[in-house]
């Protein structure tokens, strides 16, 4: 037999799911992709490099942060162009808001209704009206720090190679401290919540792979790190993960060793737990999970987790920049000079990796950009072909419902996977 | 603002927001506007607007339905011809839907070959030339920009409702950034095209001393050969396309210049 959604909606882009069920053995599970393609990679080549950040992270509408600071650390590193601590601060701190505002948007948002029995947010939002109005106030909150980091959410502007176009003003940022209590405090609630909702049970053990700092939980200037292997510095990435497009296939997807592997939340929380903040450590304790953690529903809750971190982690370095001189953030001199860059960022869903050649005028030779999605595709699938069976004997619309709850888990963003 | 849709119909107005391929960033735009974007969508029924909801949409007739992105695939272009058949009013939201966008890069350069710089296996892959929506259907109005300014939906959705179209000022990006007290990018000797590209975006890029890059698009007294004229000591011509090629507005350029200097 055949399990076909036709349409998945509350996820970022287009994708419907089909399944060949054979006498109880899953034959496949596929993700059936709806994206056309936009060539973002093929449009950049022959342009100057100035436009990489500004096309690249139209890409996606819900993380152009991430992009916008990886199509830039990849063209820096293609310069040799050093940045200032102030630089780089400015960046980690971005990143955090995108990090709190994406997050809060797919465990409320998108995720939640699937777990409380419910088809809409409209309903969602009428029968939990405090709920929603603590999750739009920690996106909020994200979303503030992008703005006055970025200019804007969408799209941000200021960030470009060599530092910032202009900087936050020292009120603007004192602002944020001022409102971080109460943000943390609601967070803390909101995870609360979160922690009393039924969650499903499934494990399929798999690789988790993310960035590594010494002391840190990692987000911005990092080496790669794996459940299974050795640590890895960025550049040695595509030497050993393949990326494989299949015929008829949009999307490249991504292999270690011939096996799918795991990125995002999960795998951050599985390998950095050790160096969270005070309350997301507590909050994570809290949950009583054993790891190595191989259920991917728990992905919304270490979501949650990293939303604690990151308002906390945002806290610290904000105050840090009060403390330094915010001008030496603004953009630098540097030297155009042909070279290969190599960059990664860890994005809400997972590590993204940007490659550029660049020529000696400053124009685009060649692209290469490595989604999150892309990466956990494959192993998306190898979860659900593992998780059909236990659904089987269920009424058709609630197997649908199931899976639809699954892949949402997941929090893929087409978009991104395709561009 | 919002108080303007309360009491304004006795039955809710069916609203339908629909996305083809795209970053969704005008999607985004709307629902950051939080609180505020819930209580607009209380007070109409959204009949599709699949960031919130999970149910099929059944194809009723609706009175405004509001499109963006790219018609790419077949799927894309079945969708947005259905939604104009359906619709009383069809605006588009976004530089994607309204001017071809960033995937229109592709066009002034090496078209469909673009494929062969991101795919090693060409065949069975949909690789079209990318054409604005209202190629496909009439559009009755255009929320421009990349993203849409989310205030600018809210101004002017309540005449849509009333089923009339909205006029944008014709005035330039200048005159918000002014008001912005901004220093202007053209007296620091930097580019900008903020002269001849249609105001209504609060002057956002020039504020965080990005050039406007026309996103968008001309406005209607829009002066091309003053803007080259001002840009001349700033930038080549090659330049001037090339930047205009990222929100597709080089052949709205191109078009302007054929109508003043024909042949």
């Amino acid at each position: 037999m055949n399990i076909r959604i036709n349409h998945i909606a509350k996820m970022e882009g287009h994708a419907g799911f089909m399944a060949s069920v054979l006498q109880g053995d899953v034959k496949s599970a596929k993700l059936e992709i709806q994206e056309g393609i936009r060539l973002i990679e093929g449009v950049l080549i022959g342009r100057y490099y100035t436009d990489m950040p500004v096309v690249a992270q139209r890409i996606c509408g819900i993380c152009p942060v991430v992009h916008n600071l990886t199509a830039v650390k990849a063209v820096e590193n293609a310069f040799g162009v050093k940045i200032t601590p102030e630089t780089e601060k400015l960046r980690t701190l971005m990143e955090f808001g995108q990090i709190i505002h994406s997050h809060a948007l797919h465990l409320f948002f998108l995720s939640l209704a699937d777990f409380l029995d419910m088809d809409n947010d409209i309903q969602l939002v009428k029968e939990y009206p405090e709920e929603t109005r603590k999750a739009i106030k920690i996106r909020e909150f994200g979303m503030d720090i992008v703005r006055i980091i970025g200019g804007r959410v969408v799209h941000p502007l200021t960030n470009e190679v060599g530092g910032f176009k202009k900087v936050p003003k020292p009120e603007e940022l004192k602002n944020l401290v001022e409102k971080s209590d109460e943000v943390l405090k609601i967070a803390l609630e909101l995870g609360e919540f979160f922690r009393k909702i039924k969650i499903p049970e499934f494990s399929r053990e798999t690789e988790y792979v993310c960035l590594a700092k010494s002391g840190t939980y990692a987000v911005y200037d990092c080496d790669i790190v794996s459940s299974k292997s050795t640590i890895l510095p960025v550049e040695k990435f595509e030497t050993n993960f393949q990326e494989i497009q299949k015929q008829n296939q949009v999307i490249k997807t991504l292999e270690h060793n011939g096996q799918s592997y795991m990125v995002g939340a999960i795998a951050r929380v599985n390998i950095n737990r050790g160096k969270l903040n005070m309350e997301a450590h507590k909050y994570l304790e809290s949950l009583n999970y054993k790891f190595p953690d191989y259920n991917p529903f728990h992905n919304i809750l270490f979501q949650m987790v990293e939303v604690i971190h990151c308002i906390e982690e945002s806290v610290k370095i904000t105050k840090e920049l009060l403390h330094s001189d915010l001008n030496q953030a603004l953009s630098k001199k540097y030297e155009i000079k042909e070279g290969i860059g190599v960059a990664a960022v860890e994005a809400p869903r997972g590590t993204l990796y940007y490659h550029v050649e660049v020529d000696g005028k400053g124009y685009i030779k060649n692209v290469n950009i490595i989604t999150p999605t892309a990466q956990f595709l494959a192993n998306l699938e190898d979860d659900i072909k593992a998780y059909i069976p236990s659904i089987m004997n269920l009424d058709d619309k609630i197997k649908e419902k199931k899976l639809r709850a699954f892949i949402r888990a997941y929090d893929p963003c087409i978009s991104c996977a395709v561009h | 603002m919002l108080e303007h849709f309360k009491d304004f119909f006795k039955k809710k107005p069916k609203i339908a927001i629909v996305s083809l391929t795209s970053c969704e960033g005008c999607q985004f735009a709307l629902l950051d506007l939080g609180e505020c974007f819930l209580d607009f969508v209380s007070q109409i029924e959204m009949v599709d607007f699949r960031l919130l909801e999970d149910e099929e949409d059944k194809g009723e007739k609706i009175d405004i339905g509001i499109v963006e992105g790219n018609p790419m695939t077949d799927e894309n272009i079945e969708t947005l011809k259905k939604l104009r058949e359906r619709s009383k009013i069809l605006a588009v939201l976004g530089n994607c839907a309204a001017m071809g966008g960033i995937p229109e890069i592709k066009n002034y350069q090496e078209g469909m070959n673009t494929i062969k710089h991101v795919y090693k296996y060409v065949q069975g892959i949909k690789n079209t030339e990318i054409k604005e929506v209202d190629n496909f259907v009439k559009v009755d109005f255009t929320f421009p920009g990349c993203p849409i300014n989310a205030e600018e939906f809210l101004k002017y959705m309540p005449e849509l409702l009333e089923g009339k179209i909205p006029v944008i000022p014709d005035q330039p990006v200048c005159v918000e950034c002014k008001a912005r007290g901004n220093r202007c990018l053209l007296l620091d000797k930097k580019p900008c095209f903020g002269p001849m590209i249609l105001g209504g975006c609060d002057a956002v890029c020039p504020t965080s001393r990005m050039m406007c890059q026309g996103c968008r698009g001309l406005r209607p007294k829009g002066n091309v050969k003053a803007m080259r004229a001002a840009l001349k000591n700033m930038m080549t011509d090659e330049e001037l396309e090339n930047v205009s090629e990222i929100y597709g507005l080089r052949d709205d350029i191109s078009e302007w210049e054929s109508k003043l200097y024909p042949n």
